[in-house]
């Protein structure tokens, strides 16, 4: 099956949930009448045509030509790695943040994503990672007066 | 006499020491993050807010903006250096400038691309300052139908020239008003969708939103593959172009202004569309159009003054109307509106020094950046050498740290990781996120001015076309809608949309 078409029939079954999720939800916040509409008039409308959409999409894709884009969804062998990482390193640092405080969370963060997204060597990582975190520190925190959070450390 | 008046306000307010020194810092930053691939002028917007939120209304607006056409500026350095785009208006200067620059002709490429975008930078600026005002004047006889009509329109002139399939396209326009529903509703009070989330109650916020979609989503798609990149080795010297270089770029920087000024004033992504509209017509007028792509100087020339020349007149329709074209000045809204400022038709006359002075500070930061360009091209070469796997992490620390200082909210940093997510999606699913944000950003105004023209009209959507205003923008935007429908205009639109 053609790429283009396997997503477009992805694409149509997420917004076919949204819409249909929307006009459902609409239903218990009221939607009022034409003459005087209720905060789920929108919703309401929005999803019923979002998930008409939908269905234009999904039924169009079933006869469309299989057409293919691109090779594969990651240009890479490993690309799935360096994404998932870098997700997990922008939830580590927004979870962590509180914990650890600004100035180490930053620093594990930088080193992280220096480390193992582009392998850079470990000498490499850690000065990177200590000057940025350290610039970091004195730009935010002491420079423009952005109130983040010491931790546990209080750094 | 009024404009002669009005510019003497606005050179008093630009006059202030602070406001210059932030003028000055604005084009410094937006050329900065021009010159560096991966950030954009939206995601630099939304990373610098946070640091306007102590000063005066007018100063921040001055700074904000100074960053938006700063950016078009440095975008071109890295276009012509290192065969990069710092910016998506800059794609097309690659193709003869990086030619020029590996012919050793570097300096004359980055010398007239600045001068064509101080020249295009400057006439829309004078454009803004003859339009605006009379336009200002027409829309306050508009009412809650045309507002609702032309912000319809607004976003499906933005669907029509969206590069790929225009029902994916609407789709996500539909979506992002559905999302731009969630939070209270400003008639009724009602809650919808917050899940008992206090960050909710006021909507899904812009910023987190653009960083994610734009900022979060497009390193992602970079790490997916290993940056290889390098400056030239060429110098940039001779950044003075010859009486030829001149001779050969008047043309089309004088159309390419034009050029640039008009489609600045259509929603989307114009800066972008106003480089290739201006690329195809200067080789479609060339006495050798073959050459085009091998390093002539028209190639740069034209591009350049026409993507500043629609930064500036994009804020024809923000200033006087209210409504954002793109999402770099829908942020530029979203601060107006964070320091108390209601962008519209009363603006001129309620907040002469803010629109006089941004207009003024516009006219400064231009000549700044001609001044500032040219000798620091050396410095922004440097700049270009940070290799990306060190420098993507810290676009990403920049990104939460901006979010996370708006609020100091950690929901809102959740939020933007996961426009992130969406917005990565979208790009592996061909969707493009702009009618998304454009309507995220109109949604809330759009519904409001919906609902009371219903009122007004007791339940009749008719009120829609009785008003004349109202009714040739509502055929306008069926006409563009149904336009997909009809195959030569579907192939005159694919023509169009080379933007992406």
């Amino acid at each position: 099956m053609g790429r283009l078409r396997n997503n477009n029939q992805v694409t149509a079954i997420f917004f076919l949930g949204i819409g249909i999720f929307f006009s459902l939800y609409a239903r218990s916040v009221d939607i009022g009448r034409w003459a005087r509409p209720g905060p789920g008039f929108l919703p309401f409308w929005a999803g019923i045509t979002l998930a008409a959409m939908s269905l234009g999409l999904l039924l169009r894709s079933f006869w469309q030509k299989a057409e293919t884009v691109g090779s594969s969804f990651f240009p890479e062998k490993d690309s799935w790695k360096r994404v998932l990482s870098t997700f997990l390193a922008l939830l580590f640092h927004t979870l962590v943040l509180p914990y650890l405080g600004f100035t180490l969370t930053t620093f594990l963060f930088l080193a992280f994503l220096f480390r193992f997204i582009f392998p850079q060597t470990w000498w490499r990582t850690l000065v990177t990672a200590v000057l940025g975190a350290i610039i970091a520190r004195l730009l935010f925190i002491n420079f423009l007066e952005t109130q983040l959070p010491a931790g546990i450390f209080g750094i | 006499m009024d404009i002669l008046n009005n510019i003497l306000i606005g050179t008093q307010v630009v006059s202030q020491p602070i406001n210059f020194l932030l003028c000055f810092l604005g084009v410094l930053m937006g050329t900065l993050v021009g010159v560096l691939p991966g950030l954009g002028p939206t995601a630099a917007i939304a990373l610098l807010l946070p640091t306007t939120f102590n000063i005066s209304p007018v100063a921040a607006i001055i700074m904000l903006a100074g960053i938006y056409y700063g950016a078009m500026y440095g975008g071109s350095t890295t276009s012509i250096l290192v065969n990069i785009p710092g910016e998506a208006a800059s794609v097309i200067t690659c193709l003869d400038g990086y030619k020029m620059a590996l012919q050793g002709r570097a300096g004359p490429a980055l010398g007239i691309a600045a001068f064509g975008s101080f020249i295009g930078g400057t006439i829309s600026v004078l454009g803004l300052m003859l339009i605006a005002p009379p336009l200002a004047k027409v829309a306050q006889s508009f009412g809650p139908p045309e507002y609702f009509s032309l912000m319809l329109l607004g976003i499906v002139v933005l669907i029509y020239l969206a590069s790929g399939s225009m029902l994916k396209a609407l789709m996500m326009a539909v979506f992002g008003l559905l999302v731009g529903t969630i939070g209270q509703d400003p008639i009724s009070g009602t809650l919808r969708l917050t899940l008992g989330i206090h960050e909710l109650y006021d909507g899904v916020g812009l910023i987190p939103a653009i960083m994610g979609l734009f900022g979060i989503s497009e390193v992602i798609v970079n790490v997916e593959k290993i940056a290889r990149s390098g400056v030239i080795a060429t110098k940039a010297k001779n950044l003075l172009p010859s009486r030829k270089d001149w001779h050969d770029s008047f043309g089309p920087i004088i159309r390419g202004s034009a050029m640039g000024f008009f489609i600045g004033l259509l929603p989307g992504p114009t800066s972008t569309m106003s480089a290739f509209s201006s690329y195809a017509m200067e080789k479609k007028l060339s006495k050798y159009p073959e050459r085009f792509g091998t390093g002539v100087i028209e190639g740069v020339a034209g591009p350049e003054s026409a993507n500043n020349a629609a930064t500036g007149s994009g804020f024809i329709p923000l200033l006087t109307l209210g409504i954002p074209s793109n999402a770099t000045t829908a942020l530029l809204l979203g601060a107006l509106l964070i320091h108390g400022i209601q962008p519209g038709p009363m603006l001129i006359s309620k907040n002469p020094d803010i629109f006089w002075g941004t207009i003024v500070s516009m006219y400064l930061g231009n000549a700044m950046l001609l001044f500032l360009n040219l000798p620091l091209i050396g410095i922004w070469v440097q700049v270009l050498r940070v290799p990306y796997p060190i420098l993507f992490p810290f676009i990403l620390l920049f990104c939460l740290i901006g979010v996370f200082s708006l609020n100091y909210s950690y929901i809102e940093v959740l939020l933007m990781i996961g426009f992130g997510f969406f917005g990565y999606l979208a790009r592996k699913f061909q969707l493009e996120s702009a009618p998304l944000v454009l309507a995220l950003v109109l949604g809330p105004m759009m519904e409001n001015y919906l609902r009371i023209s219903l009122i007004i009209s007791r339940g009749s959507p008719l009120i829609f076309l009785k008003r004349p205003i109202s009714a040739t923008l509502i055929i306008i935007t069926l006409f563009l809608l149904m336009s997909s429908l009809l195959p030569w205009i579907k192939g005159r639109r694919q023509k169009l949309s080379i933007v992406e």
